[in-house]
């Protein structure tokens, strides 16, 4: 007879073992491999050795599964990396930091071209269209955040009418992970995000407020509306994440908000963007727009500055990325801190 | 070969410039319109050139009503000279001349040696012949309405009108100008603020006021002390040059 | 005289001068394909234009070829068309105008292009069916319309249809900034300074064969108005009195020049300088009469964009200068030079 006791104990010792056994059993590519990204079918003939990146978050996610001997150069850093890629991202050519050129692109002879965002690939960017790989012979990604443009919900730079979630982005890793054949890492990585998204839900429990969340991405001068993070991007996915939700409830991805309307919003926490462009403006450092907060007679008086709810996060993570998780646990190691998150 | 105007009448909205106008040009000869400052004198003469639309009456050209004929074919027979035709181009005397030839031809090409001969015998007629290559912003007014007539003359119009050309010119010039334009045997109508001048060069004259005509004839007959009191405000007597024989006005100080 | 015909008499020169330029032009085109980024030996150059055109079949590196051949020349020979019309647009409209600054974008076309960009790539609108150039030439189009109507289909006379272009640069610039405040995000702001600032980096060969047509139909539209606008020098009444239809020749070029200056613009952005100093240039060594001038103006035009934008490709490592800074940098010299020697030759 097997007590519920037993069974359980069972259960308990079966489940690491399952476990360890999952990412073994992540598929090996078959060759050819016929994938279709947004419209366009692709054929590999084997896994890509002269990978060139346009975005950073395509450059992460190469890098994160440990592909960077497959690379051979990356462009359009808008932001520090993460700090954990570093070492290896000293091995792959940077062609530029801003905009690329096609003629640099092609210098370095690549067999793949990955891309995050339109304008660097596609047909109304100025550096390359699709059209010139494939007559290349060059097979070219594009993020499957790029396809949903213009459908109802939104464009990736535009409303979005539902919440973003992390769906794309795991269609993204687990894309390439088939096309660079790795996809046990690739698994891996997806069930290791998942896994820290859940645990951060976790951490919200009944007691845990419903707070209010302003997302300040950066302003061009402290007089200047500020842009926020809105509703339904990845700030409002972040929000969501720590059981709160965004102050802002227009559906435009980046508002510009006066800071009136952000006193009129009250929002309980206010997460402050850093932003690592060289050339940008002074509230662009995050110790800057808290020096602002505080100094301001008016916005001096908000609760949340008063209080020193006042988080940092590094603004990559209001970009729908992978940074975005990172950000949401920067968020809550600071909260736990301030005593917020119960 | 004239131009007639008959019942012209014109207005910009509510103001009547030109009001009821009749008058016949003589063909070869020179009509001076005279009227003080707003009698609608350059109105007038943008009608009979055919720029303006008049509300009612006619303006005919050899007995055809000028809106029947193609503003080409106008161009053809009447030239105007313009107060102040001015340019901040840097053109050349030889081109503004030119420009006097394109009536005769189509938009593209057909320029030919006869052209050429034409554009000289212009520029000869007002004395600027080896002034041709010359930039048009280095001469001096009466060298500029000199141009402007041999661009009129190259024309080869029939009839020609004249807005106050004599209006910035030094005395010299007016009269060199004056002597030109009754030479050419052109029918020639001219708006002139000199009375002596136009006693002195013009075969009829036609004076108006506030837009209608107040008299015309000959200088003896138009020209009265009764005429320059009511039409012009001024006290002088007229009476025949014992030089040239026709009227002159000596005004009184 | 002009420092040309000083040299060499008037027709001889003007012809071997249109002669010397299309030389140079082709010079130009030539170096815009040998000239860039990524070092191409000269043989290979020289082949992969040969190879395409069918006279030879020498093997070639594919990148080389590709480079060449669908990314250069197709984008030297856009510059050139697009040098051309815009010169040639700065050319009418300073006559028609007659003004010396006024330029392609005075009756806000680029204006109103800006909105129509916006409105496709932040407002979304078309849904994706609509072009970002296609959205660019409609807004162009509603701005040309709005000043024609403001101006009365542009009998105003040249003070009152400038003002009207101005009303309008002013109401579409409100309107593309409103859109990009309310709707766009920082990224998206930048793009669209991107895009005002012009490039030829998303042109290839459909856009040449465009460009081509539109600029040579212009061409040859204003071609046939030349003397007309040689007689426009005096003010409305002489043209007039030369038998020039003058209301419907300016509607006519007016509607030409907005239709080439949005084409360009919602094909590169706007580029700007090149219609306002090339027509100057054109005037110093030729003249003003239209028939020398305006051909003159097309190919300097072309040639000053194709050299620009070789500069603008190599100038900065790994980078593309924006096309509208550098013939900003070059056009203000270049037009001081044009001002100083013409003041002395007075």
């Amino acid at each position: 007879m097997f007590s519920v006791k037993s069974v359980s104990a069972l259960c308990g010792l079966m489940l690491p073992l399952a476990l360890s056994l999952t990412p073994a059993q992540a598929a090996a590519t078959v060759y050819p491999l016929q994938l279709t990204n947004c419209g366009v079918e692709l054929t590999f003939e084997k896994a890509p050795e002269r990978a060139v990146t346009l975005g950073q978050n395509s450059a992460e996610i190469l890098l994160l599964l440990g592909l960077e001997d497959s690379m051979a150069g990356t462009a359009f850093w808008p932001s520090e990396i993460l700090p954990e890629l570093a070492e290896a991202n000293e091995k792959v050519k940077r062609l530029s930091q801003e905009i690329p050129t096609l003629e640099s692109i092609l210098a370095e002879r690549p067999d793949f071209v990955a891309a995050q965002l339109a304008h660097l690939l596609g047909p109304e960017s100025k550096v390359a269209k699709r059209e010139d790989f494939a007559n290349l012979g060059i097979n070219s990604y594009v993020s499957p955040t790029l396809c949903t443009a213009n459908h109802d919900t939104g464009d990736v730079h535009g409303a979005r009418a539902e919440l973003w979630n992390m769906d794309q982005l795991y269609q993204e890793i687990d894309e390439l992970s088939q096309i660079f054949d790795v996809q046990d890492r690739g698994q891996a990585l997806i069930a290791d995000f998942k896994a820290r998204e859940a645990a951060l839900r976790a951490r919200v429990s009944d007691e845990t407020a419903d707070l209010s969340y302003a997302f300040w991405f950066s302003s061009p001068s402290p007089e200047a509306d500020a842009y926020l993070g809105g509703k339904n991007g990845s700030s409002g996915f972040i929000a969501d994440l720590l059981g709160g939700h965004n102050v802002i409830q227009t559906e435009v991805e980046w508002p510009t908000v006066s800071w009136e309307g952000i006193m009129a919003a009250n929002p309980d926490v206010i997460v402050v963007g850093q932003v690592a462009l060289t050339r940008g403006w002074e509230l662009d450092n995050a110790e800057n727009k808290i020096a602002f907060l505080k100094a301001d007679p008016a916005i001096s008086q908000l609760e949340a500055v008063k209080q020193n709810r006042l988080v940092v996060m590094d603004a990559q993570a209001m970009n729908p990325t992978i940074r975005t998780i990172y950000g949401a646990e920067q968020v809550a190691a600071q909260l736990e801190e301030l005593g917020l998150f119960k | 070969m004239t131009i007639k105007a008959e019942n012209l009448t014109w207005n910009i909205g509510q103001k009547t410039i030109v009001d009821g106008v009749s008058l016949k040009a003589e063909p070869g000869k020179m009509l001076g319109l005279l009227g003080p400052n707003g009698s609608g004198k350059s109105s007038l003469l943008r009608l009979l050139a055919g720029l303006r639309k008049a509300h009612s009456g006619t303006v005919s050209l050899d007995g055809k009503d000028l809106r029947s004929i193609k503003r080409n074919a106008i161009a053809r027979r009447v030239a105007l000279v313009e107060q102040h035709a001015n340019t901040e181009s840097n053109v050349k005397v030889r081109d503004v001349v030119k420009l006097g030839r394109i009536p005769h031809h189509p938009p593209l090409g057909g320029w030919t040696r006869a052209d050429d001969e034409v554009v000289d015998g212009a520029l000869a007629r007002v004395g600027m012949s080896d002034r041709h290559e010359q930039y048009w912003q280095s001469l001096s007014g009466g060298e500029r309405q000199r141009v402007h007539i041999a661009r009129a003359l190259a024309q080869a119009p029939t009839e020609m009108l004249l807005d106050e050309p004599t209006n910035h010119l030094d005395i010299q010039h007016q009269i060199e100008l004056l002597r030109l334009i009754s030479d050419i045997s052109l029918t020639s109508i001219i708006a002139i603020h000199d009375l002596n001048h136009a006693a002195m060069f013009c075969d009829h004259l036609v004076v108006l006021e506030k837009g209608r005509v107040v008299a015309h004839g000959t200088p003896d007959e138009v020209l009265t002390q009764q005429l320059l009191r009511d039409v012009f405000h001024v006290e002088a007597t007229v009476s025949p040059s014992p030089h040239h024989g026709k009227p002159h006005i000596h005004y009184m100080r | 005289m002009t420092t040309l015909q000083r040299y060499f008499g008037e027709q001889a020169g003007l012809g071997l001068f249109l002669l010397i330029s299309t030389v140079l032009l082709l010079l130009a085109v030539a170096a815009g394909t040998g000239i860039g980024e990524m070092p191409i030996p000269l043989d290979t150059i020289f082949f992969a234009v040969t190879n395409k055109f069918g006279w030879t079949a020498i093997e070639l590196d594919p990148i080389h070829q590709s480079v060449i051949w669908d990314y250069r020349l197709s984008r030297a020979l856009v510059a050139a068309c697009c040098g051309a019309g815009l010169a040639l647009c700065g050319a009418i409209l300073q006559s028609l105008l007659r003004n010396a600054l006024a330029e392609p974008y005075v009756l806000g076309v680029s204006a109103g292009a800006s909105t129509g960009a916006v409105s496709i790539m932040i407002l979304g609108v078309g849904s994706g069916a609509v072009t970002l150039s296609a959205g660019a030439f409609a807004g162009a189009l509603c701005s040309f319309i709005f000043v024609a109507l403001l101006s009365d289909g542009a009998r105003a006379g040249a003070g009152k249809t400038i003002l009207a272009g101005v009303a309008a640069s002013q109401l579409f610039n409100a309107l593309t900034s409103y859109i990009v405040s309310t709707s766009g995000n920082a990224q998206q702001a930048r793009d669209v300074m991107f895009w005002l600032l012009g490039s030829f980096g998303g042109v290839r060969w459909p856009e040449f064969q465009l460009a081509l047509v539109v600029v040579v139909i212009g061409f040859l539209v204003c071609m046939y108005f030349a003397k007309a606008l040689d007689a426009f020098a005096f003010g409305d009444d002489a043209a007039a009195s030369l038998g020039i239809p003058v209301d419907a020749v300016r509607v006519i070029l007016f509607a030409v020049t907005a239709l080439l200056t949005a084409a360009i613009v919602s094909m590169v952005g706007s580029i700007g300088f090149v219609g306002l100093v090339v027509p100057h240039a054109a005037r110093f060594i030729v003249g003003p009469s239209h028939m020398r001038l305006l051909p003159t103006c097309v190919v300097t035009g072309a040639i000053f964009l194709v050299l620009a934008d070789i500069v603008s490709r190599i100038i900065l490592p790994q980078q593309v200068l924006p096309i509208g800074v550098v013939t900003a940098l070059v056009g203000v010299p270049f037009f001081s030079v044009i001002l100083y020697r013409s003041q002395r030759a007075k």
